[in-house]
This record gives structure tokens, sequence and C-alpha cells, in this order.
């Protein structure tokens, strides 16, 4: 049998790099899709000597795509395995927050894995298999202050996955998501902030503040990125899959006191924390 | 009627938006009742004559349209302490086959829009040290169903706006909560927009998808009306604190509580088999 087919979007750091890595490894056939050539340095590197390879590919752009896609199927004929890994972080509350924020985070987030998925779901169907990896959070479902759109995006991506998950199932196609907590990855550093967070007149700044560095000390202590890349071989052997991974056991307990409290009670939990 | 609370509320030519601003008016709020196209306005117009009702023009996606209207309201009484999101349409269609542009109009609208107008409304509410918020969210914020998870998608989207709002305008003494109504008689099959493809028949989920418009367009009897909507924001309203969620019908109160009830891969294999049956069952 041919070795499986992989496309993993935004494959040049974090989540992304080390899952491509790990499974060329571990002979797969892996596209690392990146977006901005000048950070793609990695990717080719590896791509000397297994069997990775480095593709450009915005998953803001639908020509992009489709022609990266196209790409692919051209060359190997098939993708068996797609990871929806591509996604920023918008941080700021809100009202700090500009439309053209809100746009971006949820263009990439969410339009940005619907464009890929539906790029890759017509061969899958066709050839009536295929598993659908999509990245989502533990801020998918709990509504997180400060990180309320990129929970929002997050949430959206939960819904997505189920909603697939039904839809491709006749056709053979397996979709399920991972929600990893804090992991180390670059995705602090590659947040980016609100138009009006770091702005004087911001009434919510002490807030910003106590948030970032609440923040700032939970992924000091993360760990590891071989964690999230370990739930992927995991969901990769599953058979069917579950509907969902988590990652750590700090996740699964907040997963379960999500399920366990009232609302208003976990909420008071929350703000404690934070006021 | 100076000291009246001042309401504002999207979407209100029919269904919720409509039940809400009457049912307001009539309980003691000046309501501003907006809505995008003013040429609906007119049963609007007739039903509420001799309340403080007053119609105006807000299309939620767009950003000059809605500070527009913000702007009038805060001019005409100096304040706003109700707001309902109510504006908002469902997708109907299989996930795989929406255009780039259709995805991207139901989140204008449910998501960017409902944001819109919740920023510019905001400032005026901290100003005053108070106010509240209320989204119209849905059953299908909890839960994801066949046919229609683009819009589900974006009602999740709402659920976690809702959340993390709460948490960042809580020391201003801003209140937010979410309505999720259930299976709702509303003329919400015409806000229902089908995805191109599906109304062409060229679908490859054409059977199945048919068969699930078929349910969704025969809602049972016992599913209640918009009014009961009204009713629950205004229970929201009479509250001396909201709650998160106010579900509204039998059905959203039960599913969730199923969802809760079943671990995780029992409610996955429901929501399999259920969409099997569908694809089994064909058209009456």
């Amino acid at each position: 049998m041919n070795p499986s087919v992989v496309l993993i979007t935004g494959a040049n750091s974090g989540f992304g790099l080390a899952t491509a890595q790990a499974l060329a490894e571990g002979g797969y056939r892996v596209y690392a899709t990146y977006r901005n050539p000048r950070k793609a340095g990695h990717l080719w590197q590896l791509s000397k000597n297994m069997t990775l390879f480095p593709l450009l590919m915005d998953v803001n752009r639908e020509t992009s795509v489709d022609r990266a896609v196209r790409q692919i199927l051209k060359r190997e004929g098939k993708i068996d395995i797609l990871l929806n890994n591509a996604g920023f972080v918008m941080a700021g509350c809100w009202e700090d927050l500009s439309d053209s924020d809100i746009e971006a985070q949820f263009q990439t987030n969410v339009f940005g894995l619907l464009r890929v998925t539906r790029a890759v779901l017509p061969s899958m169907r066709k050839q009536g298999s295929g598993k659908i990896i999509n990245v989502g959070s533990v801020a998918g479902f709990m509504g997180t202050p400060f990180l309320g759109a990129y929970s929002a995006t997050k949430f959206a991506v939960n819904s997505i996955t189920e909603a697939l998950r039904m839809e491709g199932r006749p056709w053979g196609v397996d979709v399920t998501e991972i929600n990893p907590g804090e992991v180390q990855t670059n995705v602090v550093q590659n947040a980016r902030i609100g138009q009006k967070v770091k702005s004087s007149s911001s009434p919510y700044t002490a807030f910003t503040l106590q948030v970032e560095a609440w923040q700032k000390g939970r992924f000091e202590k993360a760990a590891p990125v071989g964690i999230f890349v370990k739930t992927v071989f995991k969901a990769l052997g599953d058979k069917p899959t579950k509907r969902r991974y988590l990652v750590k056991w700090d996740d699964r307990f907040l997963y379960f006191l999500r399920w366990l409290l009232p609302d208003t009670l976990l909420e008071w939990g929350f703000s404690k924390m934070l006021y | 009627m100076e000291s009246l609370p001042v309401a504002l509320i999207t979407g209100c030519s029919t269904g919720i938006g409509f039940e809400t601003a009457l049912l307001l008016a009539r309980k003691g709020h000046r309501v501003y009742a907006t809505m995008r196209d003013l040429k609906k306005a007119r049963s609007l117009k007739e039903a509420s004559v001799g309340l403080p009702v007053e119609i105006l023009t807000l299309d939620v996606d767009k950003a000059s349209s809605v500070k527009k209207a913000v702007a009038a309201i805060v001019k005409k009484a100096g304040r706003i302490d109700v707001l309902v999101n109510n504006a908002g349409w469902g997708a109907f269609g299989a996930m795989e086959e929406y255009s780039d542009e259709e995805i991207h109009a139901q989140y204008e609208t449910n998501v960017f829009g409902l944001l819109r107008v919740t920023r510019a409304v905001l400032p005026v509410m901290r100003a005053q040290g108070s106010g509240r918020i209320l989204h119209i969210g849905s059953l299908a914020g909890k839960m994801t169903f066949a046919g229609i998870g683009l819009y589900c998608s974006s009602k999740y989207a709402v659920e976690a706006i809702t959340e993390s709002l709460r948490l960042e305008v809580h020391p201003f003494h801003i209140e937010v909560a979410v309505v999720e109504p259930g299976n709702i008689r509303t003329p919400f099959k015409v806000n229902r927009r089908q995805a191109k493809i599906f109304l062409e028949k060229k679908s490859a989920y054409q059977n199945v998808l048919e068969r699930i418009l078929y349910f969704g367009n025969h809602p049972p009897d016992s599913a209640p009306g918009p009014d009961r909507v009204a009713k629950t924001v205004l229970k929201a309203l009479q509250a001396s604190r909201m709650a998160i969620r106010y579900p509204v019908g039998r059905d959203a109160i039960m599913f969730p509580l199923i969802r809760w009830f079943l671990p995780d891969f029992l409610y996955d294999q429901v929501l399999q088999m259920r969409y099997f049956q569908f694809q089994k069952e064909g058209l009456p």
C-alpha cells in the first residue's frame, strides 16, 4: 500500500512543524504548508532528508488554497489526512477590537479552516476514505475573557467538527478535533493584539495587564509540544476516532469541571481568579 | 416618559424582534425597534400604535449604519439601558458546499453584526455605569444539527461571546446573557437561505438535505411562538441579576440536559445514528 499522504496547514512553527516532522519520520508523505516564505527556512531544511514537502498556501485566499490542493492531488493522486492547524490568537477585550481585528481572526481560524476542508473533501469522498483533524482549543469550550475573539472562533470550530463528522461519516470521511490547552509553542509570541488594546484610552488596561501576567505564568509552566504530537498519533490510530481529544490532564480536569459545575458557579470561580 | 428605561432591539420586522419590541414597550420601556429595511415596518407600526415604540433603520452588516442609529438614539433618549441583539438568519446546506461568500454572509450578520452593535453600545453603558445586553442565540449554539452546521457554528460563537464579554464588562456593572430558543414557530423559514448548490439540486448531499429541510419546515404544533421568547427576554430584564443562559421551549431545556447526561461517545453515536436515519428515510 502506498504511504498515506498528509496535508498540514500552518506547518512552519509550533504544533504544525512538530507534527509534520514526526509524521514524516513515521513514513507519511507530509505536505507542510506555510503562508510566509521568509519563515519557512526550517521546513526546507527538513525537507532535504525526509518525505516532507513544504508548500506555499495562504488559508485566507481561496485561489491559494485551491492551487496547493490541486498540486498535491496531481502529484499524489490523493490526500488521506488533513490537519487543520493554521490559526492565531487575536488578543484583547471585545471593546478594544476593531471590525477588522475580528474579521481577521475569523478569516484564518474559521473561514480558512473551512476553505481547506472544502477543497479537500471532494477527493476524500471520491476515494471513500479520509481523516480530518481540526485543531481546536480549551478556549473552544470555555468562553475566555480577553481572548473572546479567539474563543469564539474555537467554539465555531467545535461546531464545525460536529457537523462535518455527521456529514462525512457516510462517505467514509472521519472528522475529529484536538483541544489543546497551554503547550509550549509560539502562539503567545505570534499573537496579534487588537487595535485599541495598548491605547491609553482603553478602559480595560488594568484588566489587560492582569490577564497577560496570569497567562504568561500559565504558559511558562506549559507542557512541551510532543504531547500534542502524541495525541495526533492517537487520533490517527483510532478507527473511528473519538469526537474530541484532549492532550493533558489539566485540560481534562477543566473539561470535567465544565461538565460538572453549573455555569454560574464556574463563572464565579473564573472571576475570582481574574479580579 | 423620560424616566422609562431605553431599549434598542435589532431585527424587529418579524418574529422574535417584533414580539419583543411590543412586549417591552407594553411593560414600561421606551423601545427603539430597528430593522434593515424600513419598507418592512408597516406591521410593527400598526401593532405599536399608542406604545412608546420608535422604528429606526439599522443594518448590522454596516458599521456606518450601526454608528448612526446608536448616535441617533443617544441624542434622542440620552441613554441605552437594554440591548437585544436579535438580528440574524440561518444558512442551510452541507458544510462542504457553501461558497466563501455564503460563509462570510452568515457570519457577517450573526456574529460580526452582533458584535458591531454591542461594541457601539458598550461605551454608552459604561458611561452610565449600567446596562443589560441580551443576545438571541439558539439551542443550535449548544448542539450542532445536520444541515444547519454553518448556522450552528455562528451560534456557538455567540455563546463564547456571551461568556467572555460577561467577565470583561463585569466591573462596569453591565450584564450580558444569551437567550436560547429551541424550535420556534417564527417566520424563520423566510429568514433561511439555502446554499446555492442545494437550490440548484446539484448537491452531493441532496437527498439527506431535502429530508432534513422537510423535517425543519414542519415544527411540531407544540413548539412555542416568538412571544414566548419575548416573555423570556422580559423575565431576564426583570431579574435582579441575569443568569448566563435562558433556554426557551421544552427542547431547548431537554436536549442539552440529555447531552449533559450522556457520555461523549454515546452522544456522538446518537448524532451519527440520527443522520443515517435521515439519509435512509428519504422524502415522505
